[in-house]
């Protein structure tokens, strides 16, 4: 089927409508982002849990507000609720072990099991930020945060600045944070290596520095790869308040008591990570690794793989699969012999311990027809397998399995609306 | 981060400058096109940042109107189910211009049209669809369903609207004014074919702009046409058709009938005064089928058609 215009009498008229209507928007001046939305929230909400360890749970809200110059202010609200209990760094002693917490409860532990401190928790946070882009390559962030549980406090500031360089080809940015924290543990602050009676009261702070610098060159249409290195300069309280240290009988390996935690009063931490992102025709293939080391001696690597694969305009899929290996401090124990000199420092912290952890997951976007807005859900299984068998361990302790597998599940909840 | 990385890859291809004889010669993808921008200065940092001005328009028209973009204006509209959308001067204005070409073509040119694209592939080898599923998708084509009340957009459940064809055009338009208030040199702007160029170039010489034979897209040059000010598009099935019953079907839908328009020019080009007048010109005219040249004929503008 055709239409035939009626000939002659429409084509003046035709063109000069065009030309009208035409030049009536080409007059009009281009706003930056008109029609696309300035405000954004977003919310999300973590549920963690290691099996037979801790549970968390962690809602968070952010708002953001873009401005018609590129300019964008962002604070985050973020409350966290932790329970569960805690490897408290003990061995299994063969018998019934017990324990008097700083609560004033009194909890056992089986034989041949990891002695374990229940806690609780609420970590309250905040965080702020402002993005400005100057002088069309440079785009520059600063930012600030606060947070406060029971027993610890963070303030702390940072700044980033991010040049684009040949054509936005290449990405430099710079940045530093400082940071200051303040640990008050409950019941007083234990002297280090000691049968922890003895506490002082107060608190103790913690400062961190930080450097960065970042890299990224986009090396195709399709592939961008992206180099960034980072300083960590801590320096203060360092130790752990609630970990122990199991003192053994040098011959049997049964536990005969604990002393507490110590551990140096610096640590320098580095980092590099390489990463790369390549868009195939349609899906998105993230990879990435990390080596991390510091002068506690810990070496770590992180193998991260995610693929992107949209299943229609409004539903995406993300797999992830991600290996982490770390190596233990050079004063990790599982314990120490009782009459021997005591180190300068020693923790029996599973997290400083040799440790490997193996996570899959995916995450699901979509929206709905009937409300606005995007969905994801994110789920994720990990692993952790630690030492279970030291070579240092004696009498008893090679009975039993000094770090079993832990199993830990977490889900995200998230859900995102621009107006 | 990696998100943002990857909305980053998605976005942005290589803007690369260079020099061909005595001029500069710009290129970057956007639009799903080659995009180039010809300047005709000495001036490599000048030519470098009008390079910049045109792409910037091009990816902020992609970015607010592309059907295909997550989050924008358009897709707000076509899932809004609906209810009505209120759109910013700049999406009526274009609205307004669609209706325009909607009302001179009777209803041929129709911004909802795209809702075909379901039923129809034209990747060169597929059929063509069953009856029924072009019946189904027409119930969902037609412009005179939707409520527009300026700034009011109002779309029924299932339709959709798509800037497609005349987003092209109207982004050559924009950065070729953006580009002229920012330099007082020759230059010439060309989105995926469609182009404007402006001022006469040194030494009272034109741009020269080749048609290409559609039959061997990119290959060889039919014409040469010698542009001094002006903007030329054409409208065609260089690159998309399906095969039917030894027919060459284009990708160009006759929102009346959900078919391919039949018996269509292989390509049709006009210069206008505007990128957009001669985009929309090519488009109306290879709507009218066999009758493309009498329609263009009609118009008093340079045409050609293959």
């Amino acid at each position: 089927m055709r239409v035939q215009l009626e000939s002659g009498k429409r084509s003046t008229p035709l063109r000069e409508m065009l030309h009208t209507a035409a030049l009536g928007l080409l007059l009009v001046p281009a706003t930056a982002k008109a029609g696309d939305p300035t405000d954004r929230i977003d919310v999300t909400s973590l549920l963690y849990g290691e099996q037979g360890r801790t549970q968390v749970v962690e809602p968070v809200v952010r708002f953001t507000h873009l401005f018609a110059d590129g300019q964008s202010i962002s604070t985050q609200l973020s409350i966290d609720v932790i329970t569960g209990a805690s490897p408290t760094g003990a061995l299994p002693s063969g018998v019934v072990q017990t324990r008097t917490s700083a609560s004033g409860h009194v909890i056992t532990s089986p034989a041949g099991a990891i002695p374990m401190a229940p806690f609780h928790d609420q970590r309250f946070g905040f965080d702020g930020e402002w993005q400005k882009p100057f002088a069309r390559i440079f785009t520059s962030t600063v930012g600030g945060h606060f947070s406060r549980e029971k027993d610890y406090q963070s303030l702390g500031v940072n700044g980033k600045l991010s040049t684009d360089l040949m054509n936005r080809l290449v990405t430099i940015t710079i940045g530093g944070g400082i940071n200051h924290d303040s640990v008050f543990p409950v019941g007083g602050t234990p002297i280090g290596l000691s049968d922890g009676t003895v506490v002082h009261s107060g608190s103790n702070s913690k400062d961190v520095k930080n450097v960065l610098l970042g890299g990224s060159r986009i090396l195709t249409r399709r592939w961008m790869m992206s180099v960034n290195g980072s300083q960590t300069f801590e320096s203060g309280y360092l130790t752990e308040p609630y970990k122990l240290i199991s003192l053994m009988n040098p011959a049997t390996g049964a536990p005969v008591g604990t002393l507490t935690d110590k551990r140096p009063s610096t640590r320098n931490r580095s980092s590099v990570l390489l990463s790369s992102v390549y868009h195939l025709s349609d899906d998105i293939l993230y990879t990435s690794y990390r080596y991390y080391w510091d002068t506690w001696s810990v070496r770590s690597h992180t193998i991260d793989v995610k693929y992107r694969r949209d299943l229609d305009t409004d539903s995406y899929v993300e797999p992830l699969v991600r290996y982490y290996r770390q190596s233990a401090a050079s004063f990790f124990t599982i314990g120490l012999p009782q009459g021997a000199p005591l180190p300068d420092f020693a923790t029996s912290d599973y997290r400083l311990g040799k440790l490997q952890t193996i996570t899959i997951g995916a995450t699901y976007g979509t929206r709905f027809e009937d409300i606005p807005g995007d969905w994801t859900v994110r789920a994720q299984y990990m692993r952790q397998f630690g030492d279970s068998s030291p070579p240092n361990a004696i009498g008893i302790q090679r009975n039993f399995d000094l770090a079993p597998p832990v199993n830990i599940v977490a889900f995200v909840i998230g859900y995102s609306f621009g107006y | 981060m990696a998100i943002r990385a990857a909305e980053l890859l998605k976005s942005i291809d290589v803007p690369v400058l260079n020099r061909v004889e005595d001029h500069f010669v710009g290129t970057f993808v956007a639009m799903a096109s080659p995009c180039t921008v010809l300047v005709d200065t000495d001036d490599r940092a000048e030519a470098e940042g009008l390079l910049e001005i045109a792409e910037a328009e091009a990816r902020r028209i992609e970015q607010k109107f592309s059907r295909y973009r997550r989050g924008n204006l358009v897709d707000r509209i076509n899932h809004s189910d609906g209810r009505p959308i209120e759109v910013d001067e700049e999406t009526a204005l274009l609205i307004d211009y669609a209706v325009t070409c909607y009302e001179m073509s009777d209803g041929m040119f129709d911004i909802t049209s795209g809702v075909l694209r379901r039923v129809w592939t034209f990747d060169g080898r597929s059929g063509v669809p069953s009856e029924s599923a072009v019946y189904q998708c027409l119930r969902h084509v037609g412009w005179w369903r939707v409520a527009w009340e300026k700034p009011a957009l109002r779309l029924p459940t299932g339709m959709e609207i798509d800037f497609g064809g005349i987003g092209k055009e109207y982004a050559v338009d924009r950065a070729a004014a953006l580009i002229g208030a920012s330099t007082r040199c020759s230059y010439l702007v060309n989105f995926g074919g469609d182009l404007y160029a402006a001022r006469r170039r040194r030494g009272d010489r034109t741009w020269g702009v080749g048609i290409d034979d559609p039959t061997r897209t990119g290959e060889s040059a039919l014409f040469r046409l010698d542009v001094a000010t002006g903007g030329v598009a054409t409208s065609g099935d260089a690159r998309r058709y399906v095969r039917w019953r030894g027919k060459r079907l284009g990708h160009i839908l006759n929102p009346k009938t959900g078919w391919p328009v039949v018996d269509a020019p292989s390509s049709v080009t006009v210069i206008g005064r505007t990128c957009m007048e001669a985009g929309t010109l090519s488009t109306l005219a290879y709507l009218q089928g066999p009758d493309a040249r009498a329609y263009l004929e009609e118009q008093d503008v340079q045409f050609w058609i293959v």
